[in-house]
């Protein structure tokens, strides 16, 4: 149904193979031994973001069960399920189903295992033991310091490296030329430099800019803002003029037309006092943080999202008005 | 029942003697005649709208039932009506309103089923006729009205979801004098305009409240005067309304005042803080003023929640200590403005911001996976990338293509591309009536998909929470 129409260029690229995974090779060498031996520990792939790890771990179960290789895996995502208890469940009724034909284990891929807490962790150790004989976990990581050591003694280690510039530089340039899009080479290098080694945001940044026109330099810079809403830096620079009444308009338009919760704009907010662009002296950043800290305490508490984001406008324009801001 | 005995009887209360017998008769509710009017007559076109359900709201004595009557009897619907005694469990509601919703229209007679002051329905004990009024709603074939003074009590959220609300609002003082007039006439009576006027002042917007006192005095004495109006409406309890509580609170002179301001409402905490968060900035200007009594409320809210889930109720006292003297006494610096205080748009705000989180979590639902990232990273990530393909992009075919190959829906499109959607909406249409052309191309898609399914339906039950919507 999908497949000739247009899809995001990071599904729509992603690598089905572990031959196309670009710069992991010592990974992708080990990870075939176990597609030959038809047999794996667990698995333990740990690196920042947009290396390839997901990928990989589906490259994996498609070059062990085949094409249809999505049955033979439970995929979870850690930061998605509520609670370890909502995991067990699932791996539970997964173990009872039918295993593939010449392979003893089915696969489940638990993305963002490091979002666990050490609890959760330790349940989901024994979860691993309990049904060692029907299945093999794949944990995904960004911070494998974060994975319990029972865990990790457990697993098999993969490191997965960022990017490198020119294998990013290449991905990139192949896609653009097989989208038909207008690029300009050092425009490819600037996605580069924003998203480092990371080939998710690369891609993602450089299917914004298409969508814009032709790939240029400024055009990249321009997703780069556009991605963040500008109206979160003018509410708080209205918030700081002293008009309680706009910024609070803003906020609320904010929050509807890109449904943003209480927690998503006040996380924005934290990140946006931060920037150049908000003007004001360096120490008052600390003494807003201060106060943002507060205000995301008082919503993860429980309370109100409409009131606390107010309650947080109203202090920033009296801020504004010691500090004089215009 | 009890009206058909009365009716009976000679001396017929005169709000049911007077009741309005056409929509031109029910004053003063403009507004709420012409969104219930546009309503009946999708359902009189035999098109029933998206909102299967429609709830008044208003304070009472307002014309609520009343209009839903007057409609009826102007378009020969039937009435089937409960009210708030009769509906208790989901065995009634099966059985009543169940019945009467599939009901078909007998002759072309239309039926309405109204359901007064479900308000009054009990969060607990009556859970299950709510829920089994969730169940129906969308599926009746039938219109159902119901009525409440307060529709945003908690119990009601996911009822109000699924309806058409109708706001209605008091009545001014001169319609209610000039019914009152009316029935004077009507009724041969001598009354004094002054008696009329104090009458519909006590009466706060309530006409059914001015017509009775009306009658009262007429029975009582044949005759209406100003001075037997106020020795029998003296002793009638003043509510402490909205209006005053907001006063009391503003303009508090001590503490103590402000705080009796909170505890006397008629309207309880939760409210009275929906009021103060949008009526504020109208009083105070000085944005130290502002900061204080913000931070006042939204400590409130804390103290309130935590009073709430962990039932320490002992902390609510401090939760009226916070909004009364705490926006009474956060104004220091600047001088009280003189704007009129406003209705709380808020509610109908966190409606409107429930439905788009819907939205939003739906999306993320269906391409998170696919792109193997987690909802959060969707959303922190992905989603940004979207808004802009769809909404800041020279040309829509990108975001059109993009619809059509993540199946979006039309609110879902609407979601990311704001005021161009439509645009967007029409190239996709366009698209895909151009792809149906091509016979071939379509043909052997269809095939493979058939094939597929096929297969994985002979496969009991396939594991994995992605597979359906990969090849869904």
């Amino acid at each position: 149904m999908s497949s000739a129409l247009e899809l995001l260029w990071v599904e729509k690229y992603r690598p089905k193979t572990l031959d196309e995974i670009v710069n992991q090779e010592e990974v992708v060498k080990r990870l075939k031994m176990f597609v030959k031996a038809k047999n794996m520990p667990h698995l333990l792939f740990a690196g920042p973001a947009g290396t390839g790890k997901t990928t990989a771990a589906h490259a994996l179960a498609r070059e062990l069960y085949g094409e249809y290789y999505r049955q033979y895996v439970l995929e979870l995502n850690a930061s998605d399920e509520r609670g370890i208890g909502v995991i067990r469940e699932k791996v539970k009724e997964f173990a009872r189903s039918r295993t593939p034909p010449d392979i003893p284990f089915k696969i489940i891929i638990l993305d963002e295992a490091d979002n666990m807490t050490a609890d959760a962790q330790q349940a989901l150790r024994r979860l691993m033991e309990l049904y060692s004989a029907q299945t093999r976990f794949i944990l995904i990581a960004n911070y494998p310091s974060k994975i319990i050591d029972p865990i990790q003694s457990r697993c098999a280690f993969f490191r997965f490296q960022p990017l490198k510039k020119e294998d990013v530089v290449a991905r990139l340039k192949y896609i653009a030329e097989n989208e038909g899009v207008e690029y300009d080479p050092k425009a490819l290098e600037t996605i580069y430099e924003i998203s480092q080694g990371d080939m998710r945001k690369a891609i993602n940044i450089l299917q914004a800019a298409a969508a814009l026109g032709k790939v240029t330099v400024d055009a990249v810079y321009k997703v780069v803002g556009l991605a963040k809403p500008k109206e979160v830096r003018e509410m708080i620079m209205t918030a700081l003029r002293g008009d309680f009444d706009q910024a609070r308009t803003f906020m609320r338009k904010l929050m509807i037309e890109y449904g943003l919760s209480g927690e998503d704009l006040v996380k924005q907010i934290h990140r946006e006092i931060f920037s150049n662009e908000v003007k004001i002296p360096e120490e008052a950043r600390v003494l807003i943080a201060d106060y943002v800290g507060e205000i995301h305490y008082r919503l993860v508490e429980g309370s109100d999202d409409d009131i606390q984001l107010s309650a947080l406008l109203a202090w920033l324009s009296m801020l504004g008005r010691k500090l004089g801001v215009e | 029942m009890s009206l058909a005995r009365r009716a009976a009887g000679k001396r017929l209360p005169w709000i049911i003697k007077y009741r309005p017998r056409t929509v031109d008769e029910v004053v003063n509710q403009e507004e709420a005649k012409r969104i219930l009017s546009a309503w009946f007559a999708a359902w009189a076109r035999g098109k029933p709208p998206s909102k299967r359900a429609a709830l008044l709201y208003g304070p009472p004595g307002v014309g609520k039932t009343s209009l839903v009557e007057a409609y009826a009897n102007q378009h020969g619907f039937e009435v089937i009506e409960l009210n708030a005694s009769d509906y208790r469990s989901a065995q009634a509601i099966r059985r009543v309103v169940g019945t009467a919703a599939f009901k078909k229209p007998l002759f072309g007679k239309g039926v309405v089923i109204l359901l007064d002051e479900i308000d009054g329905i009990a969060p607990r004990e009556d859970a299950g006729g709510l829920q089994e009024l969730i169940r129906i709603i969308p599926q009746t074939l039938n219109p159902i009205v119901m009525t409440a003074n307060d529709p945003w009590k908690d119990q009601l959220r996911p009822l109000r979801d699924l309806c058409l609300l109708v706001p209605f609002k008091p009545l001014s003082k001169t319609h209610i004098m000039a019914v009152l007039e009316r029935i004077c006439e009507r009724e041969r009576l001598y009354c004094e305009k002054q008696a009329l006027r104090l009458i519909a002042e006590l009466s706060q917007g309530d006409l059914r409240a001015a017509i009775n006192d009306l009658q009262a005095i007429a029975e009582g004495y044949g005759r209406v005067t100003y001075d037997l109006a106020r020795a029998i409406l003296r002793g009638r309890e003043k509510r402490v309304d909205i209006w005053r509580t907001l006063n009391m609170i503003f303009y508090a002179k001590a503490a103590w005042m402000a705080k009796k301001a909170v505890t006397q409402s008629e309207e309880d905490y939760e409210t009275l803080i929906a009021w103060l968060n949008d009526n504020v900035p109208r009083k105070y200007a000085e944005p130290s003023d502002l900061h204080r009594a913000f931070d006042a409320l939204s400590r409130a809210t804390v103290f309130l929640f935590r009073a709430k889930y962990r039932t320490h109720w002992s902390l609510l006292s401090y939760v009226f200590d916070l909004i009364g003297p705490g926006v009474a006494f956060a104004r220091r610096e600047g001088a009280i403005l003189k704007s009129k205080y406003s209705y709380p748009d808020r509610i109908k705000m966190m409606a409107s911001l429930r439905e788009v989180r819907r939205i939003r979590d739906q999306i993320a639902e269906k391409l998170a996976p696919r792109l193997g990232v987690s909802k959060a990273t969707f959303k922190a990530e992905i989603l940004p990338i979207l808004f802009i393909i769809f909404r800041n992009s020279p040309s829509p075919i990108m975001a059109a293509r993009l619809s059509l190959g993540y199946g979006l829906t039309r609110e879902e499109v609407k979601f990311l591309a704001g005021p161009r959607a439509d645009e967007i909406l029409k190239l996709a249409e366009k698209i895909r009536r151009a792809r149906k052309v091509e016979p071939q191309e379509q043909a052997a898609g269809a095939s493979a998909e058939k094939k597929e399914k096929r297969r994985r339906r002979s496969r009991k039950k396939a594991p994995g929470t992605t597979l359906d919507e990969f090849f869904g």
